[in-house]
């Protein structure tokens, strides 16, 4: 079950400072919810795990995350990460092209177009849910993107920051969400 | 494993209670603790009505209602529907009118069919069709549920109003 | 010659109320999943997530070591006693637990057993399973394409074609649409959609080591040929199995197949020697039992300029999934598809179908399809009324034009098979009158003017049940006969077995209902079972609609055999000769002096009493029925619709629904089997498929998404009928049950088609949901 999710957020941070966070794995990784990093490979290629909560049942992956282009000229980074369901129970991909753009106010405008593939049980669901999880998940993102891109001007604040702290997506907001989303007809 | 609780409740008129886990349905409790096995399972998304109870005077769908919910309150199940050796006028109703075949929606039918009479002694078609529209049937196309349902009401109705007479 | 029998004695005709209800209405009915037995435990299925997949390992030790787990067994596990494949009713095999790789998502991977269902299923999700990923086939178009992955690596043939069959005659079909003045032509696809009936599928296998017998309390429409197949598959000797089908909670070709749960079952019995229980849930009855249809199909008809058919072509590609494991007689790969030149008189007819693997569940012959006849009415009413738009002529009037004529019959078809009996035009007239057909069209043409969309949709379709003569049908090499054991007892009463199996069907009463008609002891006195293998004669089970047809004619022809005896004891009771006897229903009477009588109760006490010098006490017979054909029950469908142009949706205004069954037993329970079945018909046309992703994740596994109509969406039925006895048929019966799934999608389908035609549209394919509609309107102009 394939994916597009396009998604526009602006921050108030110049871009320099944004594509430092940005070009990061694992700088990303603490921005999205339930996710680590694990190890580095090599130099493009970091070992993680990311836990999604969908209504009372938990699926756990375990995967990579491949940068495949990093353009520090035109500040733009293309990501893949595939997971596989510790328990077989399918897996999940997502290929993400980030670009920033920096703002007359000074500020960056993050754009970022997302394919996602889900296979196995979740998969089952159809695109409502996936779609539901996948937004509330991005709006997650976006938010913790900008609390720590704020925080890393502090001294002393690091990779691990509050790694801990990021709970996996909660399950009644992505029911709640869904349930929402058939009735207001977007998806 | 999370411990144990009692459940106390009081099922066609009588009190049973048992042990069970939280997380057990009412409707694994209905079939396996009480052994009361009329109420059946047709599905795992809470559409089909067959599991359909009354729990404390309103119809449920058993299979998404815990168990432990049900503590001191009061479950009616199809078991309940006969009385002294009598076949309640829905239960004629289903059979004079041919209101089933293979017969496993037949109690959750029976249950949605008792309590839209409560509230709705005198239905019209669409009245029934609505007030069944939780329970699938596979088997019978509706129609003769329909014409089952309009039996019993006209048979309830005449009674009551013998026992007014009666008066 | 039929005697009408009295209301009390309730034969042929009566419709008497049933006599299994009473237990139903209670809540007292014995389905499986209410047997419980002393020491039983549970079982559940660990099914796969991939569509195609190669298995890397399968870790159970977390499972095991969940306190109440007894076992957890794997395809590897079961491969070491080669249970790991088992055979198919097609002749194919298909895995049991998979080893080596996965085919298709929510393909059994391993079964886990413990004391309770709930730690059964906590122990589930513990086993963990490691899958490198394979290419997905779903699309049955580029199963045969090069560069196609190859999915079935245990067969000889590296690729992905079943088989290939054909009937007919190819060179002069093509020489006729050659020549052909008009053709028409139709690309018809019919979904794939799964029966879905209440009861899911499950079993409690039971092997008791004192004894050394298994009993299989199961879901099953043939308990004797599962028997069989255990027997043969399993190794244990067949007198110590039994199978017992108890209540079933609706079949409709679900519960023919054997399906891996119950392997798995019997396998875990033999091995703890404790009652095991599965019971599937509905998402796994939905993604992984018996599918129906999934045929793409094209149909081409050759006529003259005046609408006389003179051709058909029809070539199918046959979507089977990962194993063949459709349940049809064996020298059928497609079926009966073969009916498909339908109520129509075509001199030459060509019909070739390929069947095709793809990484989805197996199955293909279910949902009261009669072995693939619901696919052959749709395609050939399709097509008709497509011929019908081609010529600008009146549906009703090209179907009357081309109809089989009454006279013709019995008529041989010019794909082979020779129709019993029919009369396509009275069942027509009949329907269109009481529909009020020329109103109807009126209105329609008054509607148009003003934009309003209604259509008129004509389905005349022609069935083909009671499968069948030993010359042409067995499944596994059993031949489809079936069978029926009657025992009457000293005061009359009487105990019948018959090798079908009613899933809802009315057998106890229909059954009884034959032998009071030949014996005229009441119905009410007459007990009927089925389904225990170690007591009811043998036989091939209910599906096809066979049951009358094949247990029906067997009851009828046992009961006259216990009348030949009953003569011969009457005879001694009156002390005359059999000759001097007349026999109307119940008695046997003195020629010409009625008073001096003889019941068919005083002669069954004079069985065990009084029996004639020579003669063997008792009064029984046992009858297994070969019948000489099948039988071509048919009608007459006419649908109403209206069309919301702002939403899309569909309303049934009306659907009048003529049948002819030959001669009926109960009314009731023939009206019944029609309600049903149109309902079914209708989900099908408008609401149900189950889709398959470009990954193989299945849409539609769940009740969420595959939609079955409540009492609000089914519309009210009308029924009426006809009746043309079959010739062969010990009392001119013709199955019935499923007629109204083979003949209702097409008039749904053509009707809404007729309503969109003056926009230009010739086809829809279904399941015809408000939003392919509106996309019709939208793209015609009709709607913003």
């Amino acid at each position: 079950m394939a994916l597009k999710i396009e998604k526009t957020f602006q921050i108030e941070e110049p871009v320099d400072k944004v594509w430092a966070f940005l070009s990061d794995p694992r700088k990303v990784a603490t921005c999205v919810p339930g996710a680590q990093i694990t190890e580095q490979v090599d130099e493009k290629t970091y070992r993680g795990a990311i836990s999604v909560k969908v209504g009372p049942s938990v699926t756990n992956y375990k995967g990579e995350v491949q940068i495949l282009r990093l353009d520090a000229q035109n500040h733009e980074i293309e990501i893949l990460g595939k997971g596989q369901d510790v328990r077989g129970r399918g897996n999940a991909s997502m290929k993400m092209t980030g670009k920033l753009s920096p703002l007359p106010a000074g500020g960056t405008e993050v754009t970022s177009i997302s394919e996602v593939n889900v296979v196995g049980i979740l998969a089952q669901m159809g695109s409502r849910v996936i779609a539901e999880v996948s937004n509330i998940m991005f709006d997650a993102f976006t938010k913790n993107f900008q609390e720590r891109l704020k925080a890393s001007a502090v001294p002393g604040a690091g990779d691990q920051a509050g790694v801990d702290e990021l709970k996996p997506v909660q399950a009644t907001s992505v029911a709640w969400q869904a349930a929402k989303g058939l009735f207001r007809g977007s998806s | 494993m999370a411990k144990k609780q009692m459940v106390r409740v009081r099922v066609n008129g009588r009190e049973r209670q048992a042990e069970v886990e939280p997380r057990l349905l009412l409707v694994h409790f209905i079939r396996e603790v009480l052994q009361l096995t009329g109420t059946h399972i047709g599905c795992d998304t809470s559409h089909c009505g067959a599991c359909t109870v009354l729990l404390n005077g309103k119809t449920v769908k058993s299979c998404t209602v815990f168990a432990v919910q049900a503590d001191g309150g009061e479950l009616f199940t199809v078991e309940g529907l006969i009385k002294d050796g009598q076949l309640h006028p829905l239960q004629e109703g289903f059979k004079e009118e041919h209101g089933l075949q293979c017969g496993f929606c037949t109690p959750g039918m029976l249950m949605s069919c008792f309590s839209l009479l409560e509230h709705n002694p005198n239905p019209s078609e669409e009245d029934i069709r609505w007030g069944i529209s939780g329970n699938l049937c596979r088997c019978t196309g509706y129609q003769n549920i329909v014409r089952a349902v309009q039996f019993a009401a006209g048979k309830l109705s005449h009674e009551k109003k013998a026992q007014g007479a009666l008066k | 010659m039929i005697h009408k029998t009295s209301p009390e004695i309730g034969g042929m005709g009566h419709p008497i109320k049933r006599k299994e209800d009473l237990r139903f209405i209670q809540g007292k009915g014995n389905y499986v999943d209410d047997v419980r037995l002393p020491g039983m435990v549970y079982g559940q299925l660990v099914r796969s997530p991939y569509a195609h997949a190669r298995i890397k390992g399968v870790h159970t030790e977390n499972a095991k070591k969940l306190p109440g787990v007894l076992a957890v067994i794997t395809g590897e596990d079961l491969a070491k006693a080669n249970l790991a494949w088992m055979p198919t009713l097609s002749y194919d095999k298909q895995m049991v637990l998979a080893t080596g790789k996965v085919l298709f998502q929510s393909q059994e991977v391993a079964f886990v057993v413990a004391e309770d269902r709930y730690t059964a299923a906590d122990a589930a999700e513990l086993v963990e399973v490691e899958y490198e990923e394979l290419p997905v086939l779903v699309d049955p178009h580029k199963a045969l394409d090069s560069g196609a992955p190859i999915l079935r690596e245990d067969r000889e043939q590296k690729n992905n074609h079943i088989f290939h069959w054909e009937v007919g005659d190819r060179q002069a079909t093509d020489e006729v649409f050659q020549k052909a003045a008009v053709r028409a032509k139709v690309n018809a696809f019919f979904p794939r959609c799964h029966p879905a009936p209440l009861e899911t599928c499950g079993c409690v296998a039971d092997f008791n080591r004192a004894t050394g017998r298994l009993t299989v309390y199961m879901t099953s429409q043939a308990p004797h040929a599962h028997r069989t197949v255990f027997a043969l598959v399993g190794g244990i000797p067949e007198n110590n199995i039994r199978v017992v089908s108890p209540d079933i909670g609706g079949g409709f070709g679900n519960k023919v197949p054997v399906y891996p749960g119950y392997v798995c079952a019997i396998v875990a019995s033999l091995t703890l020697g404790v009652p095991v229980k599965w019971i599937e849930t509905r998402s796994e009855n939905l993604q992984s039992t018996g599918f129906a249809r999934d045929y793409h199909m094209t149909a081409e008809i050759a006529a003259d300029s005046q609408g006389k058919m003179r051709a058909l072509r029809v070539k199918t590609l046959a979507d089977h999934g990962a194993f063949n494991a459709a349940a049809q007689p064996t020298k059928f790969p497609a079926g009966l598809f073969s009916i498909c030149t339908g109520s129509y008189d075509f001199p030459t007819a060509f019909c070739e179908v390929d069947g095709v693997y793809t990484n989805k569940a197996p199955g293909g012959i279910a949902y009261r399809c009669s072995f693939r006849v619901t696919e052959a009415a749709y395609l050939i009413e399709r097509v008709v009324d497509v011929l019908a738009l081609e010529l600008k002529m009146d549906p009703a009037e090209l179907r009357r034009k081309n109809f089989v004529p009454a006279e013709r019959f019995p008529y041989k078809c010019a794909l082979g098979w020779t129709y019993d009996s029919g009369d396509y035009d009275a069942a027509m007239k009949l329907a269109l009158d009481k529909i009020g057909y020329q109103q109807l069209r009126k209105e329609q043409a008054e509607k148009r003017k003003k934009g309003e969309l209604m259509g008129i949709g004509i389905s005349s379709f022609t069935e083909i049940v009671g499968a069948g003569p030993a010359h042409t049908f067995d499944i596994l090499g059993i031949k489809m006969f079936d069978s029926a054991e009657i025992r009457i007892h000293p005061t009359g009463k009487a105990i019948c077995r018959m090798g079908t199996k009613s899933q809802g069907q009315g057998h106890e009463t229909t059954y009884a209902q034959i032998v009071a008609q030949e014996l005229g002891i009441p119905a009410a006195d007459v007990t009927v079972e089925e389904g225990d293998t170690d007591t009811a004669p043998y036989g091939l089970g209910t599906y096809a609609s066979r049951s009358t047809p094949t247990s029906g004619a067997a009851t009828a022809m046992a009961a006259r055999k216990i009348r030949d005896k009953a003569k011969k004891i009457a005879a001694h009771l009156l002390e005359c000769s059999e000759a001097d006897l007349e026999w109307e229903p119940g008695k046997f009477y003195v020629k010409g002096t009625p008073s001096k009588a003889k019941t068919i109760q005083e002669i069954a006490f004079a069985a065990y009493t009084n029996m004639p010098a020579g003669l063997e006490a008792g009064l029984e017979a046992v009858d297994y029925y070969d019948p000489p054909n099948l039988t071509f029950p048919f009608g007459t469908y006419i649908c109403v619709v209206d069309i919301d142009q702002g939403t899309g949706e569909v309303k049934v205004r009306r659907f009048l629904a003529v049948d002819d069954c030959g001669n009926i037993i109960n009314p009731m329970i023939v009206e019944g089997q029609i309600h049903g079945g149109l309902t079914e018909g209708l989900g099908i046309a408008f609401m149900q498929q189950i889709d398959y992703d470009e990954s193989g994740n299945v849409q539609g596994g769940s009740f969420m998404d595959y939609l079955l109509p409540t009492a609000v969406e089914t519309p009210h039925w009308e029924t009426d009928k006809t009746c043309t006895p079959s010739p062969h048929h010990p009392f001119g019966a013709k199955g019935v049950g499923e007629s109204p799934n083979v003949g209702s999608p097409a008039a749904f389908v053509n009707a809404v088609v007729d309503a969109l035609s003056h926009l230009g549209v010739r086809h829809i394919d279904m399941p015809v949901t408000p939003w392919k509609v509106w996309s019709v309107l939208k793209e015609k102009g009709v709607t913003g």
